[in-house]
């Protein structure tokens, strides 16, 4: 188990800059998650990390080892790869032994660890199958023992999940926390869904066109993010923009419909006059049937145009003062609050109003 | 958010898949590779461009200076301006008759589904297991003036006077066994065209109001066209340059037939050098053509899979035109197979319109008589050590073409693919003249050139071969077993080779049963009886008046035999990617 450090990484392909200027340090034991649409850099990152690129700048370092330019075999990281990549001319208990065979363990080590590795992902009864005989959460299962038999210093995870259907896929998330916490590794995991990221990470970078846009845990970059991109990409977002009217404890931003007020303070101190757009959650916007509240802040009144029926909640699609519309989760569908057409008034803490300098 | 996905080969052959993931390395020329790309430099210098550059160098310059004398007294000479016009008409007229044969094959084949599809199209390949020169040996007994048919017609009493079947002098009878020998690759080159040509261009032209031979020429045609020239390229230089096949119907006057007599006495006549660029000229041209036809396609094998099928089943009457069409090709391209067959078995056939006495003794006698069994046991050591060298190399090339990134990688693609398009007569002269007076020339001990000329004729095959395997076989695979910690060599060892090896064994078969049935070059380079293979051994025997014919055609059957078995074997590995071996 190692800290990975990567120094000011770059890595460009002919004319294409995939990877631009990352730093990172991620911690022994951390399960660090990459996040980020296709194309943001995250894989190529990873890829970097097991050695299968080489960054056109930068350094690696694990612990204290530079292995910036170690070949992919000298690295000893143990990788999960998007489509298993089993072998197929060996067995179940083949593929799993074949790293511990390569590093010339004892053979009864070798047989005590092979059935330690499938046991944890609880496919002992299938050590002597052929991979094609798999349903794909056992390969992926298999892949995961492949990775973890070798005590690797580090786990890289490269969107091991994508290919499983959507119950699969909670099922093997839950076991990743679990293996995990078992073994303690520094585990990296790239993948384009957040729920993956904000389920199971201890920290995240959020990436966005080679670069890293924001490092955090979870409830960080949900509840604070740095840039609209962030925000943008975890989770729903409603975006207002304003003007920033008055800078002190909180922030009055001036927007089309209305003066909104903001308590989260920036990472850097607006000046008045600066455009901002405010970010809102829908589920931190409450729907109220009257003013009742007057002295309430961020009171605004909406006409609701359309409601979809979630299951588990609502939500609601409103229109506000100059055309701009917003969504709102609702989160009791058993009790609403309007219907389509209808007049209604929204509101919403000044805690849950991020703004953010757009870009 | 514009989602720009990075693409790590932009900027490169786009012939190779761009989908490619950069490896480790991609972008270094390590050690290892260089030495590894340096090997390769050495060994296709010397054995496949050396000896090219000295026959050009021989053709234009002599005593030190450039002059084009040689040409000039090559056009000048009656005979040889009666073999340049005859080679060329044969190449002709070898291509006409072959597509006369294939298009309608290839049109049925691709167009039709009817039951037996599998079994016919396979019967349609058979022909390809002998080489025309042994179908001739085999065809003189039937077809000759007083040979088996021209009796039949006699005694029956329809003609007085025998036919003249293989007319001017043998020129006809060299093209049809040429054309029943090569249609099938023709063939499978047009069916390749077929396929790619998407049906729904074909439906939204009958959309249009277009059909029958309108919407053939207008649509279909134009879109399979770079398949047939690929295939038509083939089979003209194949006819161009065949050897074997004039020397049996004794059409000597043939550009192959020249140089091959020309070889004797090279240090007094520099013509030879001049007739063999003219057919390298020739040949590249007609290579460099069919290449701005096909353009970028050439390996369609390897690119997307996706072409919708084309086909439609049969109606009835359709499906007996279809069989009694095919099978009455296959049934005439088989003619030379049978007569070859039954005049193994003839004790005595002479003057007689079938044998008037059979043995099988010849197959026996193959096996004790000094010659033929010295020739069996040289030809499988030649090609076996042949293929030895093209499972290396071919593995090397496959394995650098389609895993790692190098300066010059679009030129070992080229040069690698070059000898397909080589005729064996040229490169079997360029190796006689270029390495003679050195410790490897062939008439002191031509093994080692038989074996080199064998293995770089084939090694194409071997190349597309291992290629297609390595394209299939996810690179992930690769990389999970170096994160495993596996060196790249234990990697190619234990994970690549093990996953491709269906594609290496079917390749090496082919690279095999072809160097056993090499023409030009084993008639060529191998100059001492010690040292003959099969192929020279039947051309030996030919010149025998009592048995020759007899036991040729004995060593004929068993080459037959033993291509036929690897065909199959191929065909079984290799399934519907077979013809691609065939292509251009």
């Amino acid at each position: 188990m190692v800290s990975v450090t990567l120094e000011r990484i770059s890595k460009t392909f002919g004319e294409v800059e995939a990877v631009s200027d990352v730093s990172l340090e991620i911690g022994k034991g951390e399960l660090f998650f990459m996040l980020g649409p296709s194309g943001c850099g995250k894989t190529t990152l990873l890829r970097m990390i097991a050695g299968f690129y080489l960054p056109t700048s930068g350094r690696i370092l694990f612990g204290e080892r530079d292995i910036t330019q170690t070949p992919p075999h000298k690295r000893n990281t143990g990788m999960v790869f998007q489509n298993y990549a089993l072998w197929p001319h060996m067995t179940v208990r083949e593929n799993v032994a074949y790293g511990l065979e390569l590093r010339k363990t004892p053979v009864e080590e070798q047989n005590r660890r092979i059935q330690e590795a499938l046991e944890m992902v609880r496919m002992t009864e299938y050590a002597g199958r052929s991979p094609n005989q798999l349903s794909g959460g056992q390969q992926q299962r298999v892949a995961l023992a492949r990775a973890l038999v070798i005590n690797p210093d580090v786990v890289l995870l490269d969107e091991p999940l994508s290919n499983l259907d959507a119950k699969l896929r909670l099922e093997m998330r839950d076991e990743i926390r679990r293996i995990h916490d078992e073994l303690g590794t520094t585990m990296i995991y790239v993948t384009h869904d957040q729920k993956e990221a904000l389920s199971l990470a201890d920290r995240i970078a959020v990436m966005g066109m080679g670069e890293v846009r924001q490092i955090g845990d979870p409830r960080t970059v949900y509840t604070r993010p740095s840039s609209p991109f962030v925000a943008h990409f975890i989770g729903e977002t409603n975006f207002i923009p304003g003007k920033v009217a008055h800078t002190g404890e909180e922030t009055v931003i001036e927007t089309a419909v209305g003066p909104l007020i903001s308590s989260v303070p920036p990472d850097r101190p607006f000046v008045p006059g600066a455009d901002v757009v405010c970010c809102i959650r829908p589920e931190s916007i409450d729907l109220v049937s009257g003013s009742a509240g007057d002295e309430k802040t961020n009171l605004i009144s909406a006409s609701v145009i359309q409601i979809m029926y979630l299951g588990e909640h609502e939500q609601y699609s409103v229109r506000l003062k100059g055309d701009t519309t917003l969504k709102v989760v609702h989160p009791h569908p058993d009790r609403r609050k309007a219907e389509p057409g209808q007049e209604i008034w929204l509101t919403f803490d000044p805690s849950h109003v991020v703004a953010l300098t757009p870009e | 958010m514009a989602d720009v996905r990075p693409l790590p080969c932009s900027g490169v052959d786009a012939r190779i898949d761009t989908s490619m993931p950069l490896r480790y390395f991609s972008s270094d020329l390590t050690p290892g590779l260089k030495v590894l790309l340096g090997f390769l430099v050495l060994f296709f210098g010397a054995f496949l461009l050396y000896p090219l550059f000295y026959v050009f160098a021989n053709a234009f310059y002599t005593d030190g200076t450039f002059s084009l004398t040689f040409f000039g007294l090559l056009l000048q000479n009656p005979v040889q301006q009666r073999s340049l016009l005859n080679s060329l008409e044969l190449g002709i007229a070898a291509t006409i008759v072959t597509t006369l044969i294939s298009l309608p094959i290839a049109h049925a084949l691709v167009r039709y589904d009817f039951r037996g599809k599998g079994i016919l199209s396979g019967l349609l390949l058979i022909p390809m297991v002998m080489p025309p020169f042994v179908g001739a040996i085999g065809m003189k007994q039937m077809f000759a003036r007083f040979g088996s048919i021209n009796l039949l017609l006699l005694e029956i009493g329809i003609i007085d006077t025998p036919i003249d079947w293989f007319g001017g002098g043998g020129f006809w009878g060299v093209v049809i066994l040429e054309a029943l020998h090569l249609y099938p690759i023709m063939y499978l080159n047009i069916a390749a065209g077929l396929a790619n040509v998407d049906p729904s261009l074909e439906e939204s032209a009958r959309n249009m109001g277009a059909s029958g031979f309108r919407l053939f020429r207008t649509v279909t045609f134009p879109l399979m066209l770079p398949g047939y020239f690929a295939g038509a390229i083939i089979v003209f230089i194949w006819a161009f340059t065949d050897l074997g096949t004039p020397l049996i119907f004794e059409f000597r006057e043939v550009v192959a037939v020249q140089i091959f007599n020309m070889m004797s006495d090279l240090h007094e006549n520099p013509m030879g050098y001049a007739l063999v660029v003219f057919v390298m000229i020739v040949t590249l041209a007609l290579f460099y053509l069919s290449k701005k036809f096909i353009g970028g396609r050439r390996y369609e094998m390897m690119g997307r899979g996706h072409v919708v099928s084309a086909s439609r089943p049969a109606t009835g009457v359709e499906m007996a035109v279809i069989y009694a069409g095919l099978l009455s090709i296959v049934g005439i391209a088989l003619i030379p197979h049978f007569s070859v067959l039954l005049t193994s078995v003839s004790d005595r056939w002479f003057m007689t319109v079938l044998p008037s006495e059979y043995t099988t003794a010849y197959y026996g006698s193959i096996f004790d008589h000094e010659l033929t069994a010295r020739a069996i046991k040289n030809s499988l050591i030649l090609s076996g050590l042949s293929t030895l060298v093209d499972i290396v190399l071919g593995i090397l090339i496959a394995y650098l073409l389609t895993r790692r990134r190098f300066p010059g990688k679009d030129l070992l693609d080229a040069v690698t693919m070059l000898p397909l398009a080589l005729p064996g007569l040229v490169l079997a002269f360029g190796y006689v003249a270029g390495f003679s007076g050195t410790f490897l020339d062939v008439r002191i001990w031509p093994v080692p050139l038989l074996v080199i000329s064998y293995a770089v004729r084939r090694l194409p095959y071997m190349v597309r071969s291992a290629y297609a395997g390595f394209q299939q076989m996810s690179v992930a695979m690769e990389e999970a077993s170096m994160n495993m910690g596996a060196s790249p060599f234990t990697t190619l060892w234990r994970i690549t080779m093990p996953l491709v090896i269906a594609n290496l064994v079917a390749g090496a078969i082919l690279a095999f049963s072809f160097a056993m049935l090499e023409v030009s070059d084993s008639l060529i380079l191998a100059t001492k009886e010690d040292d003959y293979p099969i192929t020279k051994a039947i051309y030996a025997l030919m010149g025998r008046i009592a048995d020759g014919p007899y036991m040729a055609s004995a060593m004929g059957m068993l080459g037959m035999v033993l291509l036929a078995c690897s065909l199959l074997v191929t065909g079984k590995v290799l399934g519907k990617k077979m013809g691609e071996l065939f292509k251009v």
